[in-house]
């Protein structure tokens, strides 16, 4: 009887009842939301995992483009040695890279690297059996992921959740965005906009009039933090703290200044900035640095306006603002001619006056650093801008602390993204948020209209009525634009531009070919690396252009002179030199750098003549194209090159017209006698030779020459098949060659012993 | 559906349904997708040509909807088109379409690169705005921009396909418009002049474009000049049966100055004057003329 008291039906019932109590109680509206914005980042995830189609075979991931080494070595090395290792007690200076001098890595930005190592252990300590690269090329899409809750968040204290939800779309959709957080980029720019985001969601925030002053703390103290993340995390920081201070200037002009924003400032970048002092790239100097002390210009200017507040005399106030602005003056001279405001001056000019840089033949090689032709930006957002120029309209019109913010950081940031061609990157979280207002601003009338029976409509031709369907045809017109800005790009021939950047390999597994292979991934890059592994040392010393140096260095295993870090000008017009040079005095040079092997890239088409005959010809996408940087680069050391005894006035050459000249009739580049008698022209033209006796049908286009002093070791390609090449290569055939310099025949017929 | 709007020149002014060209901006839309998806017009240069129309009609139209919903300003109307003219500058920089405008008795003007960042823009800008000051009377606003459409489709044959269509459904809203049954509104006239400026850049037909659209800038020159110097607005008399003016402030009041004539005699008029400018546009550019 008793059992049965206690397990009678209605305690049964009323036992699974209380149970019920326990589900989480939401609404529909709550649901909805979270389903929404789980499927952004779903999205935002998946599709920067795209390229790992070509990293299968692989075994493992790899990363991309070149940069990225950098920051794995770095992250290697703090996995190592420990977290500050690279940084002392003994800075870490890497010895494979830039040889002789090697490659001071204690001035790198520890942001990403350290992010990452933590990361990686923790997630070997619960188990995670991942290799460091790969949990490396996986970090910059965890993070994007993270960015577009971010944005997420922003957006809905700008403009609610649905400003929000379609800020995550976009930037989770966003094609520069996702160039620099796919699988493998492992680069700042991951944690750069990842740290932007978290410092603008918690100094807005910050500000707000009306939090309570715990929370104030609490968000200036976290945007402190974010702030020293992004300092030490991405170069682009200046931009930050320039937009930073841009938005508290305008906050006072307009008369919005309260004790508040004094608090949360003050705490903000006091704390960031005391915790990147932390870091050997910085130190203490960056104190004295313009931009930091534009940071205290702005606080002197913050507290002038406390003052000014509190003080009840007219006289004291006069006072106070004369001797502010005397001692401002004073100062502002004084680091002036100490020379502090004109450094900084030489590096803001080149992304504010993107013509400086035109003018540098080092800085303008590099594709990401050229100016943005408008072209790009276009190509980058499609009719979207339109959705972008809405906003920022809209955003002018209810000037809100949040939307003044935005209203700078898209103007700044558009400015900026139109200077170079890497920074259409800080283009992208501005983009979105405002584009997020812009659709919503516009699909509000008619939103609106379409909950009202029927609404008087203003026309020339008189005031009537319009129906529900007339906003229906509205909604659908602005989702037609939609789609053509994100479905149907016609600036991609109709491919979505998402689809064109997400899905193709990382650089080294496309062969460094602008190309998107069917099956396999393109081995040749992978395949040279994997035999400098094996049969070079790490001593070894191997000259190439400086585009290959990481790759060299990290994935080969030997030593290199040159890579992406371009620290010495010099060194590079060297290396330059012993390319454009003949092989003799090429020889002279890399002497001086005790080089053994050289390697050059070279990429090949193949198209029929007028005979029918199969012919192979430059390509364009290795040596081949970048040559005429070499020329031009160590053309600018002429003057050097003749003063150390190498050249004389006559043969010393200022870009690549001492080498040819273009034929406009043809559309080919015809090297003259000079230029057929340098050490890439050898080099390239008979890697092509190699490989087209190999195939037994192909011709190359002109004969090749080989080399005197270089000895084929390694080249990787040659065996490649034509066919094989047309099928998974788009008919491009990749040469990966490897030389080693004959030095005994060298001296020998020098007579040198 | 579409809200009624009084027909002025008619006896009662009857209420005539109004914006039926967002009818055209639709199908028009899902014609060029057509041509894109069934791979009838290929990709050049990665640029659809069907796409870009697409968008810039498919801008002319929200244009015009927000216009017919809520008056836009003369500002906003003048400069909104700029935006659209964005995927034609590109289209046109990137296939490297030719950069001068050759004209009779002037001869060839070379505009360079300006060509692409001044003269397209101001081409969308211009024609968007003068076909969309057509109107106010029955048909003038379809049946002008149809003749100009026409004789460029005529000239521009490769690109017929592209335009098949649109000029058919179009054509039909003009016999609508012309008989009274429809207006097309704002919608419709920003979107056709959007559709006339973007397939004279994408065929590369802006100086047969320039001829033949002579007429229809002289009488927004005309308003706009009178406005400006007299603070003046052109406007005709109707008495039931015949138009009359007393002033030439417009293409519409010189035809009908001291001269009453019927709306549809008018529209033949000035339609007639548009026919005369495109056909000798036409003829001038004929290949192997």
């Amino acid at each position: 009887m008793a059992a049965n008291g206690v397990l009678s039906k209605e305690r049964l019932v009323s036992g699974l009842r209380s149970l019920s109590k326990l589900r989480i109680k939401a609404s529909h509206r709550s649901i909805l939301l979270i389903s929404a914005l789980a499927l952004i980042l779903f999205i935002a995830f998946t599709i920067r995992l795209l390229p790992m189609r070509w990293e299968i075979p692989n075994g493992a991931s790899l990363l991309s483009e070149f940069d990225p080494y950098y920051q794995f070595s770095l992250t290697r090395y703090m996995v190592q040695n420990g977290l500050f290792s690279p940084y002392g007690p003994t800075p870490w200076v890497n010895t494979q890279s830039w040889y002789p001098q090697g490659l001071d890595m204690s001035y790198s930005l520890p942001s990403l690297p350290m992010t990452t190592a933590v990361l990686y252990q923790v997630a070997s300590a619960f188990g995670l059996n991942l290799d460091l690269m790969t949990f490396s090329a996986m970090m910059p899409i965890f993070l994007a992921t993270l960015s577009c809750l971010l944005i997420f968040f922003i957006g809905k204290d700008i403009g609610g959740k649905a400003v929000g939800l379609f800020a995550a779309f976009l930037l989770a959709l966003s094609p520069s965005f996702i160039a620099r957080t796919s699988l493998g980029f492992f680069d700042t720019e991951s944690i750069g906009i990842f740290a932007l985001l978290l410092f603008i969601y918690t100094f807005l925030r910050a500000i707000e009039k009306t939090r309570p002053i715990p929370s104030m703390l609490k968000y200036s103290v976290v945007a402190g933090g974010a702030l020293a993340l992004f300092i030490c995390g991405w170069g682009a920081s200046y931009f930050m703290i320039g937009l930073a201070l841009l938005f508290v200037l305008t906050l006072i002009l307009l008369k919005r200044y309260s004790r508040r924003l004094l608090f949360s400032y003050s705490l903000t970048f006091g704390l960031g900035i005391f915790l990147a002092t932390f870091i050997p790239r910085f130190s203490t100097t960056y104190l004295l640095t313009a931009p930091v002390l534009a940071v205290a210009g702005v606080f002197v200017l913050l507290c002038l306006v406390e003052v000014l507040r509190v003080s009840k005399s007219a006289r004291t106030r006069r006072l106070v603002v004369v001797v502010s602005l005397a001692v401002m003056l004073v100062g502002f001279v004084a680091l002036w001619q100490l020379g502090y405001m004109q450094d900084i001056a030489g590096k803001f000019i080149t992304v504010l006056n993107p013509l400086f840089r035109s003018l540098q033949p080092l800085i303008e090689s590099v594709a990401e650093h050229r100016i943005t032709a408008w072209g790009s930006i276009y190509y980058e957002l499609g009719i979207g801008i339109l959705f972008f120029l809405a906003g920022l309209y809209l955003v002018l019109k209810n000037p809100t602390n949040r939307n003044v913010f935005l209203l700078l950081f898209g103007i700044t940031s558009l400015y900026f993204a139109g200077s170079m061609v890497r920074l259409l990157n800080i283009l992208a979280p501005a983009y979105s948020l405002l584009a997020a207002i812009g659709i919503l601003g516009m699909l509000k009338p008619f939103y609106t209209l379409l909950r009202t029976p029927e609404v008087s409509m203003k026309s020339k031709r008189g005031l009537k009525r319009v129906g529900k369907e007339y906003s229906i045809i509205a909604v659908l017109i602005i989702f037609l634009l939609l789609m053509t800005t994100l479905v149907f790009s016609p600036q991609n021939g109709g491919v979505p531009r998402v689809y064109g950047q997400a899905y193709s390999p990382i650089t080294i597994s496309a062969g460094s070919l602008p190309i998107v292979p069917p099956n396999e991934p393109v081995r040749e890059w992978i395949n040279m690396l994997i035999w400098t592994r094996d049969n070079l040392q790490a001593t070894t010393i191997v000259s190439s252009w400086w585009d290959y140096g990481y790759w060299l260095t990290n994935g080969g295993n030997v030593t290199s002179l040159a890579d992406n870090a371009t620290i010495n000008a010099t060194q590079i017009e060297n290396i330059g030199f012993s390319f454009m040079a003949n092989e003799t005095l090429s020889l002279e040079m890399l002497e001086r750098y005790d080089a053994e092997y050289v390697l050059v890239f070279t990429t090949l088409g193949i198209s029929t003549d007028s005979s029918g005959q199969y012919v192979a010809y430059d390509a364009g996408f290795g040596d081949e194209g970048k040559w005429m940087w070499m020329a031009r680069i160590s053309g600018n050391a002429a003057d050097r090159f003749i003063e150390e005894g190498l050249l004389d006035e006559e043969t010393a050459w200022t870009d690549e017209s001492d080498f040819g000249s273009y034929n406009n009739e043809t559309g080919t580049w015809e090297w003259n006698e000079v230029g057929m008698n340098t050490t890439i022209y050898k080099m390239m033209s008979w890697a092509k030779e190699r490989w087209t006796n190999e195939t037994g049908f192909v011709y190359p286009d002109r004969p090749g020459i080989e080399p005197e002093y270089f000895k084929e070791v390694f080249f990787s390609g040659v065996e490649l098949d034509p066919f094989y090449a047309a099928e998974n290569y788009f008919g491009i055939v990749p040469l990966v060659s490897l030389w080693e310099i004959d030095w005994e025949k060298y001296y020998s017929d020098t007579q040198i012993e | 559906m579409f809200p009624r709007v009084p027909d002025q020149h008619k006896k009662g002014k009857p209420l005539i349904p109004n914006g039926l060209g967002v009818v055209y901006v639709l199908f028009a839309t899902v014609y060029l997708f057509l041509m894109y998806f069934l791979g009838i017009v290929e990709s050049s240069n990665g640029i659809s040509a069907p796409l870009t129309l697409a968008v810039c009609i498919l801008f002319g139209g929200f244009m015009g909807l927000m216009d017919d919903w809520m008056d836009l300003r003369w500002r906003y109307k003048a400069f909104l088109p700029l935006v659209a003219a964005l995927p034609l500058v590109y289209l046109a920089s990137e296939w490297g379409l030719g950069t001068s405008i050759s004209l009779p008795i002037i001869g060839v003007i070379e505009f360079g690169q300006a060509y692409y960042f001044v003269i397209i823009p101001l081409i969308v800008m211009v024609v968007t705005n003068v076909i969309n000051q057509l109107g106010g009377l029955n048909g003038l606003e379809t049946l002008c921009p149809a003749i100009i459409l026409i004789g460029l489709v005529g000239l521009s044959q490769s690109n017929m396909i592209l335009m098949l269509g649109p000029i058919i459904f179009w054509l039909a809203l003009t016999v609508l418009n012309v008989q009274g049954k429809i207006f097309v509104g704002n919608t419709g006239s920003f979107a056709i002049g959007m559709t006339i400026a973007s397939f004279a850049v994408i065929t590369n037909l802006k100086s047969s474009l320039l001829i033949s659209i002579l007429p229809v800038v002289f009488n927004s020159s005309l308003i706009l000049l009178t406005y400006f110097l007299t603070r003046k607005k052109a406007h005709v008399t109707f008495d039931g049966k015949q138009l009359v003016s007393d002033h030439r402030r417009s293409l519409v009041t010189i035809v009908t100055y001291h001269r009453p004539l019927t709306e549809r005699q008018v529209v033949a008029i000035i339609a007639l004057i548009v026919l005369l400018f495109t056909s000798a546009s036409v003829l001038f550019y004929w290949p192997g003329a």
